[in-house]
């Protein structure tokens, strides 16, 4: 009997996934005969996972936009989440490149890629009029040529709930040892101070870029460079940022287990009312637009900058911010002219930027002073008002300056470091040799 | 006397049940803990308490996970490429084991060994060398891509079992076939077989528990979700929904419902065939 | 019949399938790995054939020790925390009977047939430091609840537990089965001697499940080395290399530094290792049986002699 019972469930088995196996067949060949010659197929990566709000709902809406304009093109959609799309990004460049795919204009990311060839080289003139702003072109161009167009202006932000600060008569701090002594007193009150993504590595080099530049101000891009090129990260400034770091990290700023929880655990103690404050880009200022946030919270974010580090060079409106992420187009796709099409599509002044604009993700890599109605979010409004007037701007992080064995190394020890379990000593030792 | 040895059977009686409760407790509660939450709104995660009674049970969890984690169209192609793989092991691991344990040649030993070799070598070190050749030869993003590894690991168990099994098949009802003029083929698939369906059903179970779980694999060599398995709608979702848990946890509970249901079902059966196919090897 | 049985064209047809997918998906990637291991390629563009210099830098390589390391631990984990508790399990159920016996069967391997995907995420939840499970869990028995689980030290234990918790009901069923199939006539004679059940676990149940608890000490070895899935969800090898396991470090290096021959090269080396682990605990197991039985018909000689 028993047997019988198995046996007509393997033949079950059988038949299900011949019959399902049939179908799926049938499905491909009426999809080939079904389009016309000039039907396009286009593959999209991207590294915005979440197409229902913020940046990913922008990149959604223009690509509507565009199946709906031109009927003959599909766009496919494949998106990641930022760690698992760099390392599938990275498997893709060994061979098969999507056509339009997510990069960012940094020597971490675009060095290797662009040596290797696997990105399309665009024509400068075609951008003459989409109005970006002076020296955002620059990560994305190698020896004259442009590889890749940015998306955003990234401002490194820490955001705060305001009405925790003001129910509790917390001040912003205005430099770093008010942020360590409010530390103590939102702990006390038994809220996380700072939620941070500590898991992924690289909101922590931002964090340490941060610091190093409220210390050495305009200097710290030099001294990076000179860093990694010699292998060498001994300088005096270097170290005190990392001490900083650590420090900031014994006097639990971040929450617990802050060293193994990624980006969206961190974001949501923010976004849940557990921490008072929640260390990231301006990319997130959608969450003043997101309707999954409890409206407590939402209405409440605002922004400040890293305060001013003892005996540091930068100002008070010298901010930590750099043009990372965008798009480029496979230098293989077989379909380069309508990627390319495409890309200038998203480009126009009134699609990627405006939408961006009105949804509240953050300054874009474009002018976008004609979009400004008055009515944005008070967060969107901080942060324009952090840009405009900025007196100095860091340029890219830390752990995006070097090659990618310096980029995976950072990011790992960052992690080692900020807990304790390897000296400040030995961190920099690690990265200098992982530079070699 | 009496009483006392009553007494103490009886302690022993519920000490044995306490052991095996406090055992399944702890195997249980966190799946019960997954569906208590999967019911509740995202805010309601931060009590701490261990379970909530949800304010307004919130059923657009699932309808949510149901629709944006693609769960039908992952389950079909979970239980599709899963169904080859088994169909696919079972065929070759039957083939391989005739060939090797019955008929006669010299290199029989060598090739049985060789085969069996896969069963030591570690699956995720042919990633990296396979993702190039599966992109030399346009693999990827093909059912291939998975097929093809998910049978060639499943194989040498499938062959292990397969040959200890095909021993207890006495010899006599082949040699009256071939006296009746049967062939070779005849003999493997309508002979050898039907005998050996208990043998079958627990390599396909074996097959299946193996290749169900993974992912790795599946993420690196596909791209469209054409092909994409039931793991992705859990993998996806954590970026899609990063800022609502409770959907979060709602599609985790609808990824493991096909297989947990399947197997209360079929418990038995399955417990039988892991148990058979565990002892031998 | 012999002639039919020795068809050179019949046997090269039923073993054909088997072998190309043997070579295919098994023996040209390993090729292909070894050749890699040799160069210094990122994954694109140009390489050069760099000989051994993989092989030195791994000597070297901290990380790739440390996976080595956290294998041997979860191993050792596995054999000294789940096994003895799964046999034990096993055995207790073996003496309940009736349905309770097949209702706890049954929830135990509930777990087992969840997919990794799923128990990965999970457990992330479960040891949240601020709203997981498990310190909520400690609150209500009135402690703290503010323990980071993954944190450098407890990290490991933290991807222990998931694992024994995700495989208990598996090696519990094997065990269980193997104590099924022990003779009843046994206990029954254990009994009549007047042997309590400490002994008759320990006299009995136990040397007559040698075999099976050697199978699964076997698997427990190969299991743990060949951990990546769990762990790559979990922590990614984090904090630090803390987590670290092979086959998750070769991945990082290939697809996450862009030292594809670095990765390829860690893959023979792990690939080695698996295999000489394999043939040792072979060797190990079988060799005691052999000197056993050699022994005992040593002693029937003598007594013969």
């Amino acid at each position: 009997m028993k047997k019988r019972l198995l046996a007509a469930l393997l033949t079950g088995v059988m038949v299900v996934t011949m019959a399902a196996g049939c179908s799926s067949n049938n499905k491909e060949s009426g999809g080939n005969s079904a389009g016309g010659s000039d039907t396009v197929t286009l593959k999209v990566f991207s590294n915005l996972p979440d197409r229902k709000t913020g940046q990913g709902l922008v990149e959604q809406m223009i690509i509507d936009e565009y199946m709906k304009e031109n009927e003959n093109v599909t766009i496919e959609v494949e998106a990641l989440d930022e760690e698992a799309y760099k390392t599938k990004f990275k498997a893709y460049s060994m061979e098969g490149m999507p056509d339009v795919v997510s990069i960012w204009g940094q020597p971490a990311f675009l060095d290797e890629v662009v040596d290797a060839g696997v990105l399309a080289e665009l024509n400068q003139e075609d951008y003459t009029d989409y109005k970006f702003i002076e020296g955002s072109l620059n990560g994305f161009t190698y020896d004259d040529k442009l590889y890749g167009l940015p998306r955003n202006t990234d401002v490194a932000c820490i955001y705060y709930n305001q009405k925790m600060f003001e129910d509790n008569k917390w001040e912003i701090p205005k430099d770093y040892n008010e942020l360590l002594s409010l530390a103590e007193k939102i702990n006390a009150k038994g809220v996380i101070p700072m939620a941070m993504d500590g898991g992924d590595g690289w909101p922590m080099a931002i964090y340490l870029t941060d610091i190093l530049f409220q210390l050495t101000g305009t200097e710290s891009a030099d001294i990076i460079s000179k860093a990694i090129s010699e292998g060498d990260f001994t300088d005096e400034n270097l170290v005190k940022a990392t001490e900083l770091l650590k420090e900031s990290a014994d006097a639990k700023l971040f929450q617990k287990g802050y060293d193994s929880q990624d980006y969206g655990t961190a974001m949501n103690l923010f976004t849940n009312g557990q921490a008072a404050m929640f260390y990231t880009g301006s990319w997130e200022a959608s969450m003043a637009l997101n309707e999954d946030i409890p409206e407590e919270v939402r209405e409440n974010i605002r922004v400040f900058t890293m305060p001013a580090v003892d005996g540091g060079k930068a100002a008070a409106t010298d901010i930590t911010a750099w043009n990372g992420g965008g798009y480029g187009v496979s230098a293989k796709s077989e379909v380069k002219d309508e990627a390319v099409k495409f890309l200038n599509y998203m480009y126009q002044p009134d699609k990627l930027s405006k939408y961006g604009w009105e949804n509240g993700v953050g300054m874009s890599a474009q002018d976008q002073s004609e979009y400004m109605t008055g009515e944005e979010t008070d967060l969107m409004k901080q942060i324009v008002d952090i840009v405009n007037h900025a007196t100095s701007v860091s340029g890219t992080p830390i752990n995006d300056c070097g090659p990618s064995v310096f980029k995976t190394s950072i990011e790992s020890e960052i992690q080692s470091v900020s807990n304790g379990s390897t000296s400040v000593q030995d961190f920099l030792d690690t990265i200098g040799s992982a530079c070699k | 006397m009496k009483m006392a040895g009553q007494r103490s059977k009886k302690i022993t009686k519920f000490l044995l049940w306490a052991i095996l409760i406090f055992v399944a407790v702890i195997q249980i509660f966190p799946l019960i803990w997954l569906l208590d939450f999967s019911l509740a709104n995202s805010t309601e995660m931060f009590t701490s308490g261990l379970l909530v009674i949800p304010e307004k049970i919130q059923w657009g969890n699932y309808v949510k996970a149901f629709v944006d984690g693609h769960f039908l169209l992952y389950l079909k192609n979970s239980v599709l490429i899963n169904g080859l793989a088994v169909l696919l092991v079972i065929l070759v691991s039957i083939m391989a084991a005739f060939a090797c344990r019955r008929m006669r040649w010299k290199l029989s030993m060598f090739v049985k060994t060789l085969l069996l070799m896969g069963m030591m070598i570690p699956i995720h070190a042919t990633l990296l060398p396979n993702y190039k050749i599966y992109n030399m030869l346009g693999l990827t993003d093909t059912i291939w891509a998975l097929l093809i590894p998910y049978v060639a690991f499943s194989l040498p168990q499938g062959l292990f079992l397969m040959t200890s099994f095909m021993e207890s098949v006495p010899v006599e009802l082949e040699e009256a076939a071939v006296m009746d003029g049967c062939g070779i083929y005849r003999i493997i698939f309508q002979i050898i077989m039907p005998m050996l369906k208990s043998s079958i059903a627990t390599v396909a179970i074996m097959t299946f528990l193996n290749n169900w779980n993974e992912f790795i694999m599946a993420s690196t060599y596909l791209s469209s979700p054409k092909w994409k398995t039931l793991p992705f709608s859990v993998l996806e979702f954590t970026g899609q929904y990063s800022s609502n848990y409770a959907v979060q946890f709602a599609v985790m509970a609808l990824t493991a419902a096909p297989a947990v249901i399947v197997y209360v079902i079929l418990n038995k059966h399955i417990t039988k065939g892991v148990a058979m196919g565990a002892v031998k090897g | 019949m012999k002639k039919l049985y020795s068809n050179k064209l019949v046997i090269l047809s039923l073993v054909l399938p088997g072998l190309l997918l043997f070579v295919f998906a098994i023996l040209a990637p390993i090729c292909l790995s070894v050749y890699y291991g040799f160069t210094d390629y990122s994954g694109m563009g140009s390489y050069s054939v760099t000989g051994f210099e993989n092989y030195r830098e791994l000597m070297h390589d901290t990380a790739f020790w440390t996976s080595l390391r956290n294998s041997l631990f979860l191993a050792i984990g596995f054999i000294c925390i789940q096994h003895p508790l799964a046999i034990v399990v096993a055995a207790v159920l073996d003496k309940l009977g009736g349905r309770g016996e097949n209702f706890f069967r049954c929830v135990y391997f509930i777990p087992n047939v969840i997919s990794v995907a799923v128990i990965a995420y999970l457990w992330k939840f479960i040891y949240n430091p601020d709203f997981g499970l498990l310190n909520n869990i400690i609150k209500a028995f009135g402690g703290k609840g503010d323990v980071n689980w993954f944190s450098t030290d407890t990290a490991i234990w933290a991807v222990l537990i998931v694992l024994i918790w995700h495989g208990f009901g598996w090696g519990m069923l094997i065990y269980y089965t193997g104590i099924k199939n022990i003779d009843q006539v046994l206990y029954e004679a254990a009994a009549i001697d007047g042997a309590d059940q400490k002994t008759t676990f320990f006299r009995i149940t136990l040397p007559l499940m040698k075999p099976v608890i050697q199978v699964n000490v076997t698997m427990a070895v190969i299991s743990a080395l060949k951990q990546m899935e769990t762990v790559y969800l979990l922590t990614n090898g984090g904090p630090g290399n803390s987590t670290q396991f092979a086959a998750n470090y070769l991945y990082q290096q290939a697809f996450k530094a862009f030292r594809y021959g670095y990765g390829n090269a860690i893959g023979v080396v792990f690939i080695v290792i698996c295999l000489a682990a394999t043939v040792i605990l072979n060797k190990v197991f079988e060799d005691r049986d052999e000197r056993k039985v050699r022994r005992l018909s040593g002693r029937r000689e003598e007594k013969a002699a």
